[in-house]
């Protein structure tokens, strides 16, 4: 690591060459769409889109779907044989799925390479952790709620892996299980499982969008199009299929694999369960840990945009809501104002401008809003500005020879 | 020629562009870099385009893409604002604009900048002949 | 270029027909598999005509980013 604070370390000057990569993409996009319909600015809309069509493909599935071992295959067979365009919804919830995951991990990178969870972007980070792990858990019980020998064979391994964890992996497995071996009350639980977590996907989304003022949480039409187009065609090309029906005396050897959701049970290959748990959670931690453990810079090298948590100079302020209405991360709040301002404008104020420190990001934004004077940013005062103009405007000094 | 340009240090890659806070490649334009171009208050361009700078441009991020997410579009809402005001001082409102570079854009952001004072250039010498 | 443009919306827009007739017929016949593979491609053809549309300026950008 580097001791010089103006150098950026070797992990630094990595996530700097990934950003640059990064935006990289976005010149080569930007050259065939404007910069309106560049879907990697709608990462999150585009994730949003997909959830949307998986919840009511999703609730089109469950009207038919029978969650008991005899029953739930058949029924499947039913929505795709018999049910009218059953087949298209069944695909069309498939891909959504994997449309989701592939949606969320652009997301996911995008945010990291580009620095977006500074300061109190945090909380988005977090809470997006979160979706992504509850949606890892929702797509494997959908594979499994299908109960063909694949979801036999992911039941089996998922149980094999609650077991391995200490001390509390046997009551675990006596939860998921519903007692001591595969039942219809098994599937009951998987159903739970698919389904709970779903609907508190959007409470960790209201978490996800609370920080942040017009959150982007839909795609432009173009993209709205040619997603709800894709994952038709993909549905009538591609059919999704289950493979055979579970039967006690079938032991397939090869299962065909998601590899967005089901990449762990691929790794059961190679690793003993215990050792999956223990990545996956490795895993999970570092993501969490992101926001305060991956430093692109450090402070002195971010200048400007490190300059100071947003400051409100009360005897300014009017209590015209204009920086209120401005912060793109609702760090400023309006209180009925305790005392009349200092200045002519403010003396007949009613409310005042706070800034929740905890909220700031440190854009700055606030303070071109402000047309009262009545906001600056600690570090970079509005004098320090007007120098640098005057230092601008200064008459040319003679050449010296 | 002097031009003031309010650039964020989120949009185009400056490092290489600079001389100090002078624009390589470009005679007389100064660089004042900001964390947000929507950090730019309205009055101090107003100020430096009364104070004897030929022209003011402001840089963000490409529509879209700020990292604050609306920087540019209200600095674009308050540019136009301004736009109306200058007109009413009698402040010709071209001497004023905004762009949106990303990080690789350089030589656009240069070529564009370059442009900018051209114009002012021709303006200018056209509004000196008599 | 704008001539491009023009004859690329024409093309999708015939492509987009096709895909509509084939809808009524994965209808009438029962093939929902067939059916809904024409959806997707009339709304993808959809989604490229309204980009080529912005690209030749007949629908624009908002306000701010003029």
């Amino acid at each position: 690591m580097n001791v010089a604070a103006d150098r950026p370390g070797r992990y630094g000057r990595m996530m700097t060459s990934v950003l640059r990569g990064t935006l990289r993409l976005d010149v080569l996009i930007n050259r065939i769409y404007p910069t309106d319909f560049n879907p990697l600015y709608y990462t999150g809309g585009l994730s949003n889109l997909f959830l949307l069509i998986l919840v009511l493909s999703g609730v089109f599935l469950f009207f038919y779907y029978v969650p008991s071992l005899g029953g739930a295959y058949d029924s499947i067979d039913y929505i795709t044989q018999r049910v009218p365009y059953g087949d298209i919804i069944r695909g069309i919830h498939r891909y959504a799925a994997d449309g989701f995951i592939v949606a969320v991990l652009l997301h996911l990178f995008r945010n990291w390479f580009t620095d977006r969870y500074l300061f109190s972007r945090d909380n988005p980070w977090i809470s997006g952790m979160i979706l992504l792990l509850f949606a890892g858990f929702i797509g494997v019980t959908g594979y499994q709620l299908v109960w063909d020998d694949r979801a036999v064979a992911l039941t089996t391994m998922f149980a094999a892996m609650l077991q391995s964890i200490p001390a509390i992996g046997p009551l675990l497995v006596r939860l998921f299980l519903g007692g001591t071996g595969v039942s219809d009350e098994t599937l009951v639980r998987i159903l739970m499982l698919h389904i709970f977590p779903a609907s508190t996907l959007y409470l960790f989304l209201w978490w996800h969008y609370t920080r942040i003022r017009h959150p982007k949480i839909w795609p432009p039409a173009v993209w709205v199009l040619f997603c709800v187009g894709l994952v038709f065609l993909l549905a009538g090309l591609i059919p999704a299929t289950s493979t055979g029906a579970a039967a006690p005396a079938v032991r397939p050897t090869t299962l065909p694999l998601d590899v967005f959701f089901l990449w762990p049970f691929a790794l059961l290959n190679v690793m003993p369960p215990g050792a999956v748990v223990v990545l996956l959670v490795v895993l999970f931690v570092l993501g969490l840990a992101i926001p305060y453990i991956s430093r692109r810079e450090a402070p002195p090298q971010m200048g400007v945009r490190h300059a100071g948590v947003a400051q409100v100079i009360d005897g300014n302020c009017t209590g015209c809501e204009l920086c209120y209405y401005d912060c793109p991360y609702n760090a400023i709040i309006m209180v009925p104002s305790p005392a009349p301002g200092l200045s002519k404008a403010a003396q007949n104020r009613t409310l005042l401008a706070v800034v929740i420190e905890s909220r700031c990001v440190e854009c700055g934004i606030c303070i071109g809003a402000c047309p009262f004077e009545a906001l600056e940013l600690p570090k970079f005062l509005e004098r320090d500005i007007r120098a640098q103009v005057t230092d601008a405007l200064r008459p040319a000094e003679a050449v010296r020879s | 020629m002097k031009v003031v340009g309010f650039v964020c240090d989120w949009s185009v890659d400056l490092h290489p562009l600079l001389d100090g806070r002078r624009l390589r490649g470009v005679e007389g334009v100064h660089i004042v870099r900001v964390p947000c171009s929507g950090f730019v208050r309205p009055a101090w361009v107003e100020d430096a385009l009364t104070a004897g700078a030929d022209g003011v441009f402001i840089t963000g991020c490409p529509y879209g893409d700020c990292l604050n997410r609306e920087g540019n579009f209200l600095m674009r809402d308050r540019i136009d604002a301004l736009q109306r005001r200058l007109q009413r001082r009698r402040i010709d409102p071209a001497r004023m604009t905004m762009l949106a570079y990303g990080l690789h854009d350089g030589d656009a952001f240069v070529a564009d900048v370059r442009a900018f004072v051209d114009r002012l250039a021709e303006k200018k010498a056209a509004a000196g002949t008599p | 270029m704008r001539t491009a443009y023009r004859w690329g919306i024409l093309f999708l827009c015939a492509v987009a027909l096709v895909f509509a007739l084939g809808i009524v017929v994965g209808e009438a016949t029962d093939r929902w598999l067939f059916g809904g593979a024409m959806i997707g491609g009339l709304l993808i053809a959809y989604s490229f005509v309204l980009l080529l549309l912005r690209k030749m300026g007949l629908v624009g950008p908002r306000k701010a980013e003029r």
